[in-house]
């Protein structure tokens, strides 16, 4: 292993920007080349020849493109010789498998999890709560592209096995179960502050989501009926008053 | 003006967080309208426009490359109008305050999502055409340019949106505020709680598999037995 911790954090550094170039045509792939560039020539003799090997379409989860990252600096480092398929097969089989991942994982878990609560300590007006869940939110997605990087370097092809194995789907499962308690809390949190303010709110409460529901469910963009519902419940409100 | 100006630079940085980032939480409206809150002197008001906001986006976290309405500029815009017109007016029914934010944000947003959409383009030509150079030193220079420059593209945009939305925002607020009668506060709240009841449905809808709808009432039970016991 040739690269030091210094270069995987100039590594990481470039990868949390690794969205910024993001365009349909090549997705991430600038961010990736960028992001291999930090390290280029102590991998390889002809850096320019390993960023061309990298200039190809490149799309996955951001917080799982450090494991790529990573397994992609250790198999250059190897060279071809004894790899078991190319590079490209690699960064395929890595990409997709960890973009479902991360996108299950993060988007699917975590961040809801922090929004939830976040709007739970934001409507009890308890901002250190608040800040905190920010904080430890962050933490814990640097934290995870750092294991990840350090990871994918020490196991290079080995990162497809790992991932696609059941302890995985655990851990993506613990982070939705957590998130699902959450919501749950946020569900109560608001029918218990509706219920406050008398049946009728409740009520409206209970009405609004089942409706919500359907049209959420049909395809509806709920952003746009909130938009559409706004004259039409002032006008009811005023007719009712 | 400067209010604005500090605004629309607070929502060009949170855009970069967000788009060309790690998407640290901060341009959440629930985030975003709190930091707006301490800089314009009414924490909660603009907090309970960034709840709100919050509830009605929440569905669209899931849709990772879909045409999602510009949250960072909704939120931004949402909380900026409610404070800078609570500041300016001094409107004692906050409620409808708070509404009126609550729609300018909505609006915002998706003007905001029109506006990335067209800036976007342009940087879709921009970046199809980046080329890496023969020489590694030019290459590696060319590279570092143009994640900078594409990450400044980014907030320089909703910098530029903001700066254009807000005032506007801020108009129409006052407008509708100024407009709505007596039983608007009534309605303000009602359609408040119209749009909350939009994030439980999403809230709903993402966790309504057989085992994570379990937990999902596992939460809500505990809160209503804890309160219960209180």
């Amino acid at each position: 292993m040739t690269l030091e911790r210094a270069d995987r954090l100039r590594v990481l550094a470039r990868l949390l920007f690794i969205q910024a170039t993001l365009h349909r045509k090549g997705m991430q792939n600038i961010g990736v080349m960028h992001a291999l560039d930090a390290v280029a020539p102590k991998v390889s003799r002809d850096p320019i020849g390993l960023l061309a090997r990298h200039a190809d379409h490149f799309n996955t989860n951001p917080n799982a493109a450090p494991i790529v990252v990573g397994g992609i600096l250790r198999i250059e480092e190897g060279g071809s010789a004894g790899a078991p398929a190319s590079i490209e097969r690699f960064k395929q089989a890595a990409c997709s498998a960890l973009a479902a991942m991360g996108d299950v994982m993060v988007v699917g878990g975590l961040k809801p999890l922090a929004l939830t609560l976040a709007v739970v300590s934001a409507i009890y007006s308890f901002f250190a709560g608040l800040v905190a869940i920010v904080v430890l939110y962050n933490v814990a997605l640097l934290a995870g592209r750092a294991w990840g990087l350090s990871f994918g370097y020490a196991r290079g092809w080995g990162v497809v096995d790992a991932f696609t194995g059941p302890r995985v789907q655990r851990v993506v499962m613990i982070a939705r179960v957590l998130a699902a308690l959450a919501g749950g809390v946020l569900i109560a949190v608001l029918a218990r502050a509706a219920f406050t303010e008398g049946i009728a709110h409740l009520a409206l409460l209970a009405v609004a989501t089942a409706l919500a529901w359907l049209a959420i469910r049909r395809g509806w963009n709920p952003a746009r009926l909130a938009i559409a519902l706004f004259p039409l419940v002032v006008v009811v409100a005023v007719l009712v008053k | 003006m400067s209010d604005v100006l500090l605004i629309a630079l607070l929502a060009g940085l949170l855009a970069i967080d967000d788009r060309a980032g790690w998407q640290s939480l901060l341009g959440e409206p629930v985030i975003s309208s709190l930091i707006i809150g301490a800089l314009l002197g009414n924490v909660d008001a603009a907090l309970n426009v960034g709840i709100v906001l919050q509830f009605a986006w929440l569905s669209i976290g899931a849709a990772r490359g879909t045409r999602r309405p510009n949250t960072v500029v909704g939120g931004v815009v949402g909380a900026g109008a409610t404070s800078l017109v609570l500041a300016r007016t001094g409107d004692p029914r906050e409620t409808v305050v708070i509404a009126a934010g609550v729609l300018m944000g909505l609006l915002a947003a998706e003007a905001g999502a029109v506006i990335a959409r067209a800036a976007g383009e342009l940087r879709e030509r921009w970046l199809g055409n980046v080329r890496l150079s023969a020489t590694h030193e030019v290459a590696s220079r060319n590279l570092t340019v143009t994640v900078i420059g594409a990450a400044l593209f980014v907030g320089f945009a909703d910098f530029l949106t903001t700066l254009i939305l807000l005032p506007i925002a801020t108009g129409l607020s006052d407008l509708v505020v100024a407009r709505l009668g007596a039983g608007a506060a009534t309605g303000a709240t009602w359609w408040l709680v119209c749009v909350s009841a939009i994030g439980v449905a999403s809230i709903v809808r993402a966790f309504s598999t057989r085992v994570l709808v379990r937990f999902l009432a596992v939460g809500v039970a505990a809160v209503l037995l804890a309160g219960w016991l209180r």
